[in-house]
């Protein structure tokens, strides 16, 4: 994906998420660390632009609800949780970058439902790659791209890399395919 | 706190561009290689660093509703405590299950230790009965590398006679960082480059150095932070400290006197500890009185540091023998503080180890 | 087997047989009674020093001091063998087989067994032990000062002496006070044997754990200061300076002296004439307490501070490492060599003192305290030959003529020398051929000693005591 691509995969769930909701109210969205949460901005930035209205924005951490802490030898990095709203009978769009297992948001539920009692729970992702580990559906995607376990998926955004963009690669050798989730 | 930034000082090499595989967690440039935490004195300042920082997420999970996180859920940490301490065990009790461990908690006056069953047969009882992870109160130096060299999990060390109490130490930095340094967005709240997270700043443990596991940690920490760090206390209770302070914790050099003014004098950080009745049996003090008198913490004494000085003690503390009552609840005490940084210090330190493979 | 030498016998390798034949080729001889050393060789002939050779000119090229050296049997003034009462320890059978593969061939067993070798029963157990055996080493005997070793009542001193001992100690503690010391020395000044002393003020080492200084301050471990050992040093030979004047026979000997002070009042004390010998063990010459810390370093390779330099390369506490006295400081231990080296130390004792491993693996503070160490002392002091902090005729008199010199006539042996026409006294060890310690090759019972792993010179081969094998090395 060009960074183009990108920006209007932005708009046009920035859209759906509203006409799902049939508006902005009792709408909240939560990036998951670390790309999900620029994501979030953005369409949050996008809502308001289109429709005037600006969401509440959180940032989740799943690193405590990862279920392969000890198949790793190094520490996964804490990046932190900002929830600055009652969750209690909002209805959260979950928003990550590539949805892969489905194993991040399984965590990211979990987390979720810690704080409070959401009245639902939506999921937007930029890139779904298939190979679902889990019954996870998104309920917007950005792009559908097919991939094999090989292959790696690289997002870039401007927020934390250089710049835009979404590249698909062979796995580097040496890594082969992960028999862990792919979260982060 | 922004949204769009991880903690301030975490994520370093993502910032720098190269772009992350998807499909492993971000991992850092401070990998936590430590199986076991048995003092503080091979820590290096990153992973000072890393400890000081998860401990930050972990204060975040603490302000939570349910302050839970299911980071160590299935696995068993076995609390194991031949000395009295309550504070302490349950503290760490508290850390382990907020990690949704499954917590065992031996008081040895209780167990078969008291009919004389040894210590490496403890322990190897305990790692038969499921332990994952083994935190150990001891009164004699070193018997938590005694417990390491046989136990297949991972030993914390919650205190060994006179030498070591790392999660102590950790906490003791954590509280003076948190309250010392400023808010992140005025500027970072992480160890520069040369790890100088106290450079400038005078701290002062006041007391009884001799039996003290608390303050032997904190000569590592504090002087590995850069800290200008002084010792004061009766020069019996000081015994030994001299030779320590001239050649310096790896090098790093401290200040030992007798002269409580001289020590206080300007100091940013004052930490009291504790004088047990049984120094006068052994002949090291004449009475508790005189003690008092001449090296308890008073507000008049206290005067003489910086007006916005931290006060610190590991607790429990002998009110109006090294501290002063008023002293204790004053506006500069942190003490509470300490104690609640604790909880918050030992889950890191727990979430830290576990994730080491053994 | 290194250049050139050779070592010819008929194959008899059970321990305690004659050995009916022996030639040693082209071998570096260590005399230390004729102060001789250099290329030669040795022959035996049923048990005998039949032929001691001194090679000349081109028949010595080729032999040099760092390959096969061939010494007198060493002598230990000072082990532990546990037996009757500690059995669990070590044995007295098992004690002399490791005597042997230290090279020892006359071993002196200490007073405090249980019960104490208070009276001459006690000592017939010993002999008897050790005749059945079947080890040739020379098992001697120290006594015990008072009943019991408790400090009050002096023990059956002539029946003793009468009896045969070497000496008479209360080791394991300092003899109980000044006024039993004076006492026993000027009564066993007339018997012509020495009071031995373990230097120790026990108020100033209650729960002692480690020296005291810059280690142990850091480890957190209580301090064991020198004071204790010279304080009483100082007054036990003003003691014996009072005593010579009505008892001109009365000796003292200071066991495992540790600490600078003491040395130098020993050095004062026999410039000025008075009676004192004195030893050191092997581990306070080549450790010191940086080992605590978990550094392995040779006291003549330590730096000042373990923790800067790079030298902690194992875990800190080891148990193994607590013995009394406890291991010194750099400076203490370099005082210890250079008293061995210029002859204040006039002997070097193992103080070998084995426990089990119940005893012994548990937390530094309630550690049995001793390390067994018969079998490592002759690569501990070859270590500080190697590093040029002693001489190989120093090392080797020290662990012959000089405890042959404190033992005053007692042994069987006539000479701690190679000695033609006398029974066959003899150690055999190669120099270049190093050797790591591990417990399947130690023959001690002795768990948890802080050399295992370790990497030391000079392998025994061979040793032969009274004329018969006491250990050969088979693992060539």
């Amino acid at each position: 994906m060009t960074a183009d691509e990108i920006r209007r995969a932005v708009v046009r769930i920035s859209h759906e998420i509203v006409e799902k909701q049939a508006g902005t109210s009792g709408l909240a969205l939560v990036g998951i660390q670390r790309r999900g949460v620029p994501l979030a901005q953005r369409i949050a930035e996008a809502i308001e632009e289109h429709e005037g209205a600006r969401l509440p924005v959180g940032a989740l951490d799943i690193t405590f609800y990862r279920d392969d802490l000890s198949m790793i030898a190094q520490q996964p990095v804490v990046k932190g949780t900002d929830l600055p709203f009652d969750l209690n009978g909002l209805t959260i769009v979950l928003v990550d970058d590539v949805l892969y297992t489905g194993r991040t948001i399984r965590a990211a539920m979990d987390a979720l439902v810690d704080f409070g009692r959401p009245q639902a729970i939506r999921l937007a992702v930029l890139v779904d790659r298939g190979h679902r580990e889990l019954p996870i559906r998104a309920d917007h995607v950005g792009k559908n791209v097919p991939t094999s376990r090989e292959e790696v998926v690289r997002v870039h955004l401007a927020e934390t890399d250089a710049s835009d963009g979404v590249e698909i690669e062979r796995a580097p050798a040496g890594y082969g395919a992960p028999k862990v989730e792919a979260v982060g | 706190m922004s949204l769009a930034e991880p903690i301030a000082g975490t994520g370093t090499p993502i910032a720098t561009g190269t772009p992350e595989v998807d499909a492993a967690p971000e991992t850092q440039s401070v990998p936590w290689p430590h199986r076991h935490l048995l003092d503080v004195d091979g820590l290096s300042a990153d992973e000072i660093d890393l400890v000081m920082r998860t401990t930050d997420a972990m204060r975040e999970v603490l302000a939570r509703p349910i302050a839970k996180v299911p980071a160590l859920r299935g696995r068993n940490v076995t609390i194991l405590f031949y000395e009295a301490s309550t504070r302490t065990r349950v503290s760490f009790e508290v850390a382990a299950k907020n990690l949704s461990a499954d917590v065992v908690n031996i008081a040895a006056a209780t167990s078969s230790v008291t009919k004389g069953e040894s210590l490496v047969d403890t322990v190897r009882t305990i790692e038969a009965l499921g332990a994952d992870m083994l935190v150990m109160r001891h009164p004699a130096s070193g018997a938590p590398y005694l417990a390491a060299e046989i136990f297949g999990g991972s030993v914390l060390n919650g205190g060994d006679g006179w030498h070591a109490h790392p999660t102590q130490a950790l906490l003791d930095l954590y509280t003076i960082r948190e309250r010392l340094l400023p808010a992140p967005g005025a500027a970072p709240r992480t160890a520069t480059a040369s790890g100088q997270l106290l450079a400038g700043r005078k701290v002062v443990i006041l007391g009884d150095l001799l039996h003290s596991r608390v303050a032997r940690s904190n000569i590592w920490t504090l002087t590995a932070a850069g800290a200008d760090l002084w010792l004061c206390g009766p020069s019996t209770l000081l015994r030994g400290f001299e030779a320590w302070a001239s050649r310096g914790a790896a090098g790093r050099r401290f200040t030992v006197t007798s002269n409580i003014d001289a020590a206080l004098r300007d100091a940013d950080v004052v930490m009291a500890l504790r004088i047990q009745r049984e120094r006068m049996a052994s002949g090291l003090l004449p009475s508790l009185r005189e003690y008092a008198a001449r090296y308890g913490l008073t507000r008049a004494r206290l005067a003489a540091a910086r007006p916005d000085a931290l006060v610190m003690h590991p607790g429990p503390m002998n009110e109006g023998v090294e501290i002063a009552p008023d002293v204790a609840v004053g506006t500069n005490s942190v003490i509470t503080e300490q104690v609640t940084n604790g909880v918050a210090v030992r889950m890191a330190l727990l979430y830290l180890l576990a994730g080491v493979k053994s | 087997m290194t250049t050139g030498a050779t070592l010819e016998r008929l194959a008899a390798g059970e321990v305690g047989a004659l050995v009916v034949e022996l030639d040693i080729g082209r071998a570096w001889l260590v005399d230390p009674a004729s102060g001789r050393e250099g290329p030669g060789e040795i022959v035996v002939r049923d048990g005998i020093v039949e032929a001691v050779t001194w090679l000349e000119g081109d028949e010595a090229a080729g032999v040099d001091p760092g390959g096969v050296v061939v010494a007198p049997g060493f002598v230990d003034l000072h082990a532990h063998l546990r037996e009757p009462g500690n059995e669990d320890a070590e044995t007295i059978a098992t004690g002399l087989a490791a005597a042997a593969h230290g090279g020892f061939t006359t071993v002196c067993a200490m007073a405090d067994t249980t019960p104490a070798l208070d009276e001459p029963s006690v000592l017939a157990r010993v002999r008897a032990a050790a005749l059945a055996s079947g080890s040739p080493v020379e098992l001697l005997a120290h006594g015990a000062v008072t009943v019991g070793r408790a400090g009050e009542q002096l023990a059956a001193l002539g029946e003793l002496a009468d009896a045969g001992v070497v000496g008479f100690s209360d080791d394991g503690a300092p003899v109980g006070s000044a006024a039993i010391l004076r006492n026993a020395l000027a009564y066993v000044g007339t018997l012509g044997l020495p009071i031995v002393d373990h230097a120790e003020d026990p108020g100033l080492t209650a729960g002692a754990e480690a020296n005291d200084g810059y280690v142990a301050t850091v480890l957190g471990l209580r301090g064991w200061p020198a004071a204790a050992e010279e304080s009483v040093v100082a007054r036990d030979l003003a003691v014996l300076a009072d005593v010579v004047r009505d008892v001109p026979g009365a000796r003292l000997h200071l066991t495992h002296l540790s600490t600078a002070g003491a040395l130098d009042h020993v050095r004062r004390a026999k410039a000025a004439g008075l009676p004192v010998t004195c030893d050191i063990t092997p581990h306070h010459l080549a450790l010191t307490d940086a080992w605590l810390a978990g550094a392995r370093r040779w006291a003549w390779d330590a730096g000042d501070d373990p923790w800067t330099d790079g030298a902690v390369v194992a875990a800190p506490y080891d148990p193994g490492l607590r013995v009394n006295p406890p291991l010194r400081s750099v400076v203490e231990v370099a005082a210890c060599l250079a008293a061995l080296a210029d002859g204040t130390a006039d002997a070097v004792a193992t103080d070998h003192a084995p426990h089990t491993s119940v005893d012994k693996d548990v937390e530094f503070g309630a550690s049995a305290v001793g390390i067994a160490g018969i079998e490592t002392a002759l690569g501990l002091l070859l270590g500080a030959v190697d590093a040029g902090r002693l001489t190989l005729a120093r090392a080797v008199a020290a662990l012959t003529v000089g405890p042959g010199i404190v033992l005053g006539g007692r042994s069987r042996r006539r000479s701690f020398g190679l000695v033609e026409g006398a029974p066959a006294d003899l150690v055999v060890f190669d120099r270049s051929d190093r050797w790591t310690v591990t417990p399947e090759y130690l023959a001690t019972k002795g768990a948890r000693s802080p050399l295992i792993g370790r990497d030391l010179p000079g392998r025994v081969l061979l040793t032969i005591a009274d004329g018969r094998l006491a250990y050969e090395d088979v693992s060539a």
